[in-house]
């Protein structure tokens, strides 16, 4: 039989979620063009070429190496292009995904990335068009809800934040907002205006985001209530200080 | 009354001699200018209210820091609001506000404003939320004879024209 990667313990609808993010086992809800990719992340004007730091790799005399012949580059890499972010923020109040499990997503589904987790936000450093690939990834699925997650490269706060009246995450910089049904964004992540409003789509409802949550929380699915993730997370811990991560060395003694 | 750090110092610090009462309302939202100005409007209406402290998330003009440095906000919820006919310019979003008011009658009144304004659970706590003796910063700030209705209404680094006056008007008891 072959063997399946199993991401996380846990019999909740948490830890369903968590598996599912981890796993790419992912929910198409919504579509953002390139074009408006590209312009909500600031890093270059929508429909210009990726600017590069260094010429593509095949044009490069690369000295002989036996790693370099094993691993093939990114698209990103190849084509010599700049590193540069994205950086989420998930409120704690029910967003589809946290941090760690975006930080975990990254490093499992993608190469040549460089998660970064804090406790608010999570940041993805990575050549340009694969950290694009990474953004739309999470900004089309079900990891992202537009009016709890936000993309936010600088005054990154929101997370520990009250909601407002109608349920979006506060933004000081109002990077973007409800109008009507739908949640738009006429700023950049870093919040210099653009020239268009950008659709995010719809915001989930309160019940959709307590189904979709991977955030433990006592007023929805507590941590606790989990005994198979408590048992699992217990055993992690004890080992590690017990062992520091030596299997055999129990059975030695 | 002597210097409560007992410091040997022979300041003496002023007693107010009021009896007053202070609350705390917290909702569990960040609330509308409009919200905001319906709420204080009715809190203003009360008999009884002494002084109010808004605190909250700050709404800034432009943008502080980052690539996008300098560039205007316009943020939705920074509004100028009225507030007994005089208007108010948010500086902050409204998420928590503290209100000393002379009895517990008029922290009633206003618990029950608040369940008739919100359409979301709040907290509602009475303690002690205003500074009871000036401080150094106060001293520097306000000089020897301050009013002492004035303390703890900023921040500390803040400057006192963040305080603003709501003047009541007088009701014809003649």
């Amino acid at each position: 039989m072959a063997y399946k990667a199993q991401y996380y313990p846990g019999t909740t609808s948490v830890a369903a979620n968590r598996r599912k993010h981890m796993g790419h086992d992912l929910e198409k809800l919504r579509e953002i063009s390139d074009e408006d990719l590209t312009a909500i992340l600031g890093h270059r004007a929508p429909g210009q070429d990726y600017p590069s730091t260094h010429p593509p790799l095949a044009e490069m005399e690369e000295p002989p190496c036996p790693i370099r012949e094993l691993v093939e580059p990114t698209p990103g890499a190849k084509a010599g292009d700049r590193v540069r972010y994205v950086q989420f923020v998930d409120s704690m109040y029910n967003a589809p995904s946290v941090p760690y499990v975006r930080s975990y997503y990254a490093a499992i589904n993608f190469r040549g990335v460089d998660p970064g987790t804090l406790s608010g936000r999570q940041i993805v450093e990575a050549r340009e068009r694969d950290m694009e690939l990474v953004a739309k990834d999470q900004i089309e699925t079900e990891m992202t809800d537009p009016a709890r997650s936000s993309l936010r490269g600088a005054t990154v706060h929101g997370h520990s934040v009250r909601l407002q009246e109608d349920g979006v995450m506060f933004d000081m910089l109002d990077r973007s907002r409800k109008e009507g049904d739908v949640i738009i964004m006429d700023k950049d992540q870093v919040a210099i205006p653009l020239d268009r409003k950008v659709n995010l789509g719809k915001p989930m409802s309160e019940e959709e985001l307590a189904k979709r949550t991977t955030i433990y929380r006592v007023d929805n699915v507590s941590f606790r209530s989990d005994a198979e993730a408590v048992e699992w997370v217990q055993r992690v811990y004890l080992q590690r200080t017990q062992y520091g991560f030596r299997p055999g060395v129990e059975k030695a003694q | 009354m002597t210097c409560p750090t007992e410091s040997g110092c022979n300041c003496e610090i002023a007693e107010s001699g009021r009896e007053t009462v202070q609350i705390e309302i917290v909702p569990q939202r960040i609330l509308n200018p409009e919200t905001s100005e319906k709420l204080l409007g009715r809190i203003y209406d009360c008999d009884g209210i002494i002084r109010v402290s808004i605190f909250g998330s700050r709404l800034p003009d432009t943008v502080g820091y980052g690539p996008g440095t300098g560039q205007k906000v316009n943020h939705p919820l920074k509004k100028t609001i009225d507030v007994e006919g005089q208007q108010v310019n948010m500086r902050v979003s409204l998420g928590r506000l503290r209100v000393e008011v002379e009895n517990d009658e008029t922290a009633l009144e206003i618990k029950k404003i608040c369940e008739e304004t919100f359409s979301f659970p709040f907290e509602f706590y009475k303690g002690t939320y205003f500074k009871k003796h000036s401080t150094v910063v106060d001293y520097a700030k306000m000089g020897p004879d301050a009013d002492e209705r004035l303390l703890g209404m900023t921040d500390p680094k803040g400057k006192l024209d963040q305080i603003i006056f709501i003047e009541k008007e007088e009701k014809d008891s003649e």
